[in-house]
């Protein structure tokens, strides 16, 4: 069916073929400048003005997108990175402690193997495994007994100085008097001035040295050494330091010692095994 | 207000046409937004505003492409009178009427740039017939995709649409 003629618009034909002459012209302008280095006309240039403003931003938009899409996953990086870190940080902790400790126990057990090979008595290496050094009775165990050749009044030292001698053995473990103990007496000597006398625990954290005449020599800071007089412990083992010596009421001095070894850390020991004199030399009476 | 609707719908295009330059560069030799636009607005059978269209939408593709200024707007101009006197003596209306006005379209804008490239440049378009025949799928599909849009969803119709009955 024809539609009438009156709702048909006017076709303006002539606008059309105006306008594509006219366009046709400035693109064969456009072609011609470009061959002589003006790549665009002004009114392309204009054109391009005044919708620049659209690719400006959606540039800025995808600049942006990018950015915090980039941004984010940077975080995300930088968070699983961090949470992997932190497990590293854990774990090299954890390992620097158990060289640390490592460390600590080899330098222990170094400086007693090698003050074990001071004594040319056979020595052994023990642990210790419960402590008493807050009773009256002062005393530890350690993880050495009869079966290991431990016997009773057998000396104990570590690296730092006399800790006491074994006065009871089972077949694994062993006790151990401390010098601290009041019931212990050692044959001692004043290092410098090599003046005997003997030391007996206080049953507190400090010593006594006993049977130094009111004229001897004794300062404080003088080392006490073992005497090797006893009969049971061996000569030259630190045990204590001076840290107050009086005139006492009798012909003797009041000498207070700092104990050589720091009771509270005691963990490797040395066990050495003395010679023991016999029952029979101790009872002889010529 | 139709024009402030083709300023928009021209506002559109050229955001397309930038984001697909900035991050699929060749995108834009397979789909051509300035194609279903100017069809678009020509549906409604006015000649003299569809020619409009088509020089300014045209003008804005020769800004911001690499090709002769006023090559696009001259086919593009072809293409919207094209559309806008058929649909003067026809009233289509319908997905189906306007993808084959803008078919047609794509077509006639390929064929007018190929023909002023030959005539002007004279340099043959290599893989014409390829490109033409991808360019003519793509388009159509997402042409036909924002007509169902405007016409399902914002019960829009083409700009400035007559009211007249079909022709055959």
């Amino acid at each position: 069916m024809a539609v009438p003629t009156d709702v048909i618009p006017r076709r303006p034909t002539l606008l059309f073929i105006v306008v594509l002459a006219l366009l046709f012209v400035l693109m064969s302008f456009s072609q011609q400048t470009r061959y002589l280095g003006e790549t665009r006309t002004m009114f392309e240039r204009t054109v391009m003005t005044v919708f620049s403003p659209v690719p400006k931003f959606v540039s800025w938009v995808g600049g942006s997108a990018q950015d915090i899409h980039h941004g984010y996953l940077d975080m995300r990086r930088a968070v699983n990175e961090n949470l992997e870190l932190r497990r590293t940080v854990a774990s090299l902790t954890t390992e620097n402690l158990k060289l640390r400790q490592s460390e600590g126990d080899l330098k222990r057990l170094r400086s007693l193997l090698a003050y074990a090979e001071q004594f040319d008595m056979k020595t052994s290496m023990g642990q210790t495994i419960m402590l008493d050094t807050a009773g009256r009775f002062k005393s530890i165990i350690i993880d050495r007994g009869s079966a290991d050749g431990v016997q009773v009044n057998d000396v104990v030292a570590n690296a730092n100085g006399l800790l006491g001698r074994v006065v009871l053995t089972t077949n694994d473990l062993a006790k151990v008097q401390l010098v601290t103990d009041n019931n212990c007496s050692v044959g001692s000597l004043i290092e410098r001035t090599r003046r005997q006398g003997v030391v007996r625990g206080s049953g507190g954290t400090s010593l006594h040295l006993f049977d130094i005449p009111s004229l001897a020599d004794v300062q404080p800071g003088d080392r006490i050494l073992t005497a090797g007089i006893d009969g049971i412990y061996p000569r030259g083992i630190p045990i204590g330091t001076v840290v107050r010596a009086e005139p006492g009421q009798s012909l003797f001095k009041t000498v207070t010692l700092k104990p050589a070894v720091d009771f509270g850390t005691i963990e490797e020991v040395i066990v050495i095994h003395t010679r023991k004199v016999p029952p029979s030399v101790v009872r002889y009476a010529p | 207000m139709r024009w402030l609707r083709f300023a928009i719908g021209l506002l559109i295009a050229l955001t397309l046409h930038s984001l697909l330059d900035s991050f699929y560069p060749n995108a834009l030799a397979f789909f051509n937004p300035y194609v279903i636009l100017v069809v678009y607005y020509s549906m409604g059978g006015n000649i003299l505003g569809a020619i409009a269209a088509g020089v300014l939408a045209g003008f804005v593709q020769d800004a911001f492409s690499n090709a002769m200024f006023g090559l696009h707007a001259f086919s593009l101009t072809v293409c919207a009178y094209v559309v806008a006197y058929i649909n003067s003596r026809l009233a289509l209306r319908g997905t189906l009427a306007f993808g084959a006005c803008l078919g047609g379209a794509v077509i006639v804008n390929e064929l007018v740039i190929y023909v002023l490239v030959n005539i002007l440049v004279k340099q043959r378009i290599e893989m014409f017939e390829q490109a033409l025949l991808v360019k003519t799928i793509f388009t159509l599909l997402f042409g036909m995709f924002v007509y169902q849009l405007l016409t399902l969803f914002l019960r829009e119709e083409p700009i400035e649409a007559t009211r007249r009955p079909a022709a055959w």
